[in-house]
């Protein structure tokens, strides 16, 4: 079993390349999900007795558009998201940054993390990763979510930065 | 085996009252004919028969059973790091709540409570939304014998009643009354008002009196006939804005009636360690603050307010997440520290709180110098969309209105970037921002949770970031270090400094 202070090197790593395969999946699932639930009113309105023809296939060419975009989005994001992405693991605590347009740096000092999850989907399993989920007292950032770490280091991780037993408060 | 406790016998008569309030209220009132049910092809759920609260009446009795049981079956403990609660027969709970993990310890007494000697204590601990244990009923004995355990150390006996307990502030009725005017709840109260009589079909019984018979429509018509004459003149404006006036004066008025009768006799003590507040005419409120436990202090001033030399805190402690669900009953008892405190003796309360720091000697950083270009560039964003969705309707006249929105956000955003602030010390990282109505912000430096610094597209452009100090129950997005248009170099390091500073800090309850 690595030691679990090798993972908090102080150097800014990136996430496991897997997580953009994974990201694409979800990212299609989501359209395919969003795109059939809109396609039954469409439906509905195509082979509607009364409804003037012309308008449904209007609609149906704009549904059509909005789910290849959509489909487009969900490829073209992940690879861009992932170079922005990267997180620190050091003795003081953990860093995250990420956001392509909007960019965050989540400081999270190791004193301050409550308690921890790895948790792993599906998909997520059949690519080795899982997500780490840093629970801390705060309220915006009661939770820290990390996506797309290779799964035995996300435990690693979870080991360094949880409290070693000290009690809380005497 | 530590001695086990039952609530007092008092939480039946409680319970009954409640229940009776939650099904026969309704029923009576329909078999009554005061109110209109809901059933039946009028009312809103139109598939349950006409006049179904009367069988709610029937839900009484199986309620009343499940109270008892409940009182039988409840049993409070204390064991030597723990309070144990025990409760239920067929599903059987057991609740272990470590007294170092509790926060808070409440009471509340209404005046049906005090007749009867007995208090509602509320315990919170740190994490979820709700109190942990809501204690309902226990004699006023257990009260004081739960906070020695809790704030004293778990030592078994019961304490004596310490000598000294230092008033720090004690609010008169002319305080609270000028409280009331301040806060100007009074819409809120209305609103609530409006809301009950309306759920309770009250309003439209009352609606239907006033409106639906001749002389309203008479009136109603009367009205609209002389707008369309043009015919109204100065003295019926000035009677309308009378009015207007009226009400507006009502309003302050049922506010300052209602901090009256909520904050009565308002008292913030010091015990020891803690800090107590008591207040209430009707329901007596006793919240305690652990002084450590206190996660971070908001002084709010409105214009009123500087003008009176006074100012508004609040506190906001780990437990208080409570603020959340805004339906609860529990939130807000603990939110006032000081409620209305004179400027010159708000140093000393600081004080108390934080031991060490000076309110009077803060060295406030001012934000980017460039900060107004940035901060105006999507309000101007704004400005240009309202006037050309205006244009649809108004034709070229949106000029004025282009030109009104500029000027506004220019003035707004001006003020706004020139009173805002932030200083750190040692243990204390503080904000300040508002120009009418001003808030400052102080959170410990040891109650700092996650450290945040972003970037929007806007702030890269112009070299800002936005720091972010998250603490554990903020309650609302004025109450929290959130500073904008810092430089970022300068927001850089002083995220930095702050992670490192939480990091070297154990973060204790």
């Amino acid at each position: 079993m690595s030691d679990p202070d090798s993972v908090a090197d102080g150097q800014y790593h990136s996430l496991d390349p897997r997580v953009i395969p994974l990201q694409k999946i979800g990212g299609s699932i989501f359209i395919g999900v969003l795109g059939t639930g809109s396609f039954i009113p469409l439906v509905f309105k195509l082979l509607g007795k009364d409804e003037p023809l012309f308008e449904g296939i209007v609609l149906l060419v704009l549904w059509l558009i909005a789910v290849l975009l959509g489909l487009w989005l969900a490829q073209a994001w992940p690879p861009k998201a992932y170079r922005f992405t990267s997180y620190k693991v050091d003795d003081q605590g953990m860093e995250i940054r990420r956001g392509v347009y909007f960019r965050v740096v989540i400081n999270v000092p190791r004193s301050r993390v409550q308690h921890i999850d790895v948790s792993q989907g599906p998909i997520e399993r059949r690519y080795g990763l899982g997500t780490l989920v840093i629970y801390t007292a705060g309220t915006e950032h009661a939770k820290v979510e990390l996506e797309g770490l290779a799964h035995g280091r996300a435990m690693l991780v979870r080991e360094h930065l949880l409290p070693s037993g000290v009690s809380d408060a005497v | 085996m530590p001695s086990e406790q039952r609530l007092h016998p008092a939480t039946l008569i409680f319970d009954l009252l409640r229940h009776l309030r939650a099904f026969a209220v309704p029923a009576v009132l329909v078999i009554f004919g005061m109110a209109r049910s809901s059933g039946g092809p009028a009312g809103m759920f139109g598939r349950l028969p006409d006049g179904w609260e009367v069988w709610l009446l029937l839900l009484f009795v199986p309620a009343t059973l499940v109270s008892i049981f409940r009182y039988v079956t409840f049993r409070l403990s204390y064991h030597e790091r723990e309070l144990v609660i025990r409760s239920g027969f067929i599903f059987r709970n057991e609740r272990h709540i470590p007294f170092s993990r509790i926060q808070n310890v409440d009471a509340v007494q209404n005046f049906l409570h005090r007749l009867l000697g007995v208090v509602e204590v509320r315990v919170e601990t740190g994490g979820g939304q709700e109190e942990e244990a809501r204690l309902s009923v226990l004699p006023l004995s257990a009260l004081d014998e739960i906070r020695s355990r809790v704030f004293g150390g778990g030592t078994h006996a019961i304490e004596e009643a310490p000598p000294q307990h230092p008033t720090l502030l004690h609010l008169p009725p002319r305080e609270l009354v000028l409280f009331g005017f301040l806060e100007n709840k009074g819409m809120v109260l209305i609103a609530a008002a409006v809301g009950v009589a309306w759920q309770a079909d009250v309003l439209d019984f009352a609606f239907d009196r006033f409106f639906g018979g001749v002389a309203g429509r008479e009136v109603a018509r009367g009205v609209a006939r002389r707008f369309e004459e043009g015919a109204i003149t100065f003295v019926q404006i000035g009677e309308a804005l009378a009015a207007v006036l009226v009400f507006l004066v009502v309003i302050r008025m049922i506010s300052m009636l209602w901090a009256f009768i909520r904050l009565y006799d308002f008292r913030l003590t010091r015990v020891g360690e803690d800090l107590r507040t008591e207040y209430g005419l009707i329901t007596r409120v006793a919240a305690t603050v652990p002084i450590r436990r206190v996660q971070s202090i908001t002084i709010r001033t409105s214009l009123l307010h500087r003008w009176l030399d006074r100012s508004a805190v609040r506190v906001a402690t780990a437990g208080g997440a409570g603020a959340k669900n805004k339906g609860q009953k529990n939130d807000r008892v603990r939110e006032w520290l000081a409620p209305l405190i004179r400027n010159s003796a708000l140093p000393h309360l600081l004080h108390q709180v934080l031991p060490g720091f000076d309110i009077t000697t803060i060295d406030w950083q001012p934000v980017h110098p460039r900060a107004f270009r940035r901060a105006v560039k999507p309000s101007l964003f704004v400005a240009i969309i309202l006037s050309v969705a205006s244009a649809t309707v108004l034709g070229w006249s949106a000029i004025w209105v282009l030109i009104g929105l500029t000027a506004w956000s220019v003035f707004i955003q001006k003020k706004y970037v020139a009173h805002l602030g932030w200083a750190e010390s040692e243990e204390v990282v503080m904000m300040k921002s508002g120009w009418i109505w001003r808030q400052v912000t102080l959170a410990r430096v040891n109650k700092i949770q996650a450290v945040t610094m972003s970037e929007s597209p806007f702030d890269r452009r112009a070299a800002m970031a936005r720091v972010k100090v998250d603490t554990a129950g903020a309650p609302d997005l004025f109450s929290r270090i959130d500073i904008p248009y810092l430089d970022r170099g300068v927001a850089g390091h002083l995220a930095d400094r702050l992670a490192v500073a939480a990091a070297n800090t154990a973060f204790r309850w």
